[in-house]
């Protein structure tokens, strides 16, 4: 019987596709986004409320995920927005290997942009292991979702740089104990950014927006997207 | 039809991804068949140590490495307070918001690991 030390990461073949993904990316300083949450907490809605406001400023793109339909993609094109739907026919979560074959793919609209967002399958769970070469994840929790949901899920809010609590204007409606959320988030990921907004109302949207174009600023400067 | 990955549940992924690695390995060294294969799984990686086992079973049924076996040594996420440098015991999957020493906010470290550590194979006869 032989035995050999390995010592390798397991996801080091999708390691090297994000690696070599988000290389391209930083000749062109096109900030990437991963924004993931569980299905119906708003990601497409905050996409659209954000491509409408920032598309005659900047060239936009998105890389769609879902299990099944063009719905998502069909959603930003509406707004002019190049929009590539991957259909994971089943899969959970999006991989590298994927988004790059998406690249390769389609090209120049979602090569040559100022900004790329990626919209993950909805699930708060497998697509926190798997890099897509973005500059940082963006976690969203729905306030409808219920207040215990960032120690539930305590992988993807200890990863994700930026939380951001949607469907603020419904609050009022819901028992939702926001200083607790506020605290659990603060726990698992004490240097992460947490923005609260309703893309329905625009209430917090001026913050989100200025934070794309902060980070987009920096990537384009050649720093890192986030600071500190 | 188009054959499809069974990659639905993502331990299935993970563990095909375990498979290959470890394959390679042995092949690399004469090729014999799988005996142990040895991982180390961070708690806040998302994938649960005996779904993985229970993939790798399924994974390697019906192949010369069927009688392999994968060992999971799971690894808690740390919870350090900068403050006074303690590391409170919490049980798994529950989370301390502030350090019980000093009331510090607690700093979440490790629990990301997902390594492949070591494989052991057969001569190839």
């Amino acid at each position: 019987m032989a035995e050999v030390d390995v010592k390798q990461k397991i996801l080091a073949a999708n390691q090297a596709a994000a690696a070599s993904i988000r290389e391209g990316y930083q000749s062109s300083g096109t900030l990437v986004l991963n924004l993931i949450s569980s299905p119906g907490s708003g990601k497409t809605t905050l996409l659209e409320a954000t491509v409408k406001t920032l598309r005659d400023r900047h060239r936009l793109a998105a890389i769609e995920g879902d299990i099944a339909t063009e719905k998502d993609a069909d959603r930003l094109r509406a707004f002019g927005v190049p929009a590539h739907q991957i259909l994971t026919g089943g899969a959970c979560h999006l991989d590298a290997r994927q988004v790059n074959q998406a690249l390769e793919t389609v090209g120049d609209p979602l090569v040559a942009c100022d900004i790329l967002f990626i919209e993950n399958v909805g699930n708060l769970i497998c697509p926190t292991s798997y890099d897509l070469g973005e500059d940082f994840k963006v976690a969203l929790l729905s306030v409808v979702e219920g207040d215990d949901k960032p120690f539930k899920y305590p992988a993807i809010f200890s990863r994700a740089a930026v939380a951001v609590l949607t469907k603020m204007d419904l609050l009022p409606h819901v028992s939702f104990d926001l200083a607790a959320v506020r605290n659990q988030i603060r726990t698992l990921n004490p240097e992460g950014r947490l923005l609260e907004v309703s893309a329905k109302t625009g209430e917090g949207m001026d913050q989100w927006y200025r934070l794309l174009e902060e980070a987009l600023e920096r990537k384009k400067s050649g720093r890192s997207a986030l600071a500190g | 039809m188009k054959k499809r990955q069974p990659e639905k549940m993502h331990e299935v992924g993970i563990a095909t991804e375990i498979y290959r690695m470890s394959r390679a390995i042995a092949e690399e060294h004469g090729g014999g068949p799988l005996e142990d294969v040895f991982v180390r799984v961070g708690e806040l990686t998302a994938v649960e140590p005996d779904l993985l086992e229970f993939a790798w079973q399924a994974l390697t049924m019906e192949t010369p490495d069927a009688r392999s076996k994968l060992h999971v040594e799971y690894c808690p996420a740390v919870q350090m307070c900068q403050s006074c440098g303690q590391t409170p015991e919490r049980a798994r999957g529950r989370w301390l918001p502030l350090c019980p020493n000093c009331g510090t906010l607690l700093k979440v470290e490790g629990g990301q690991e997902l390594d492949l550590e070591r494989v052991s194979f057969l001569e190839k006869e």
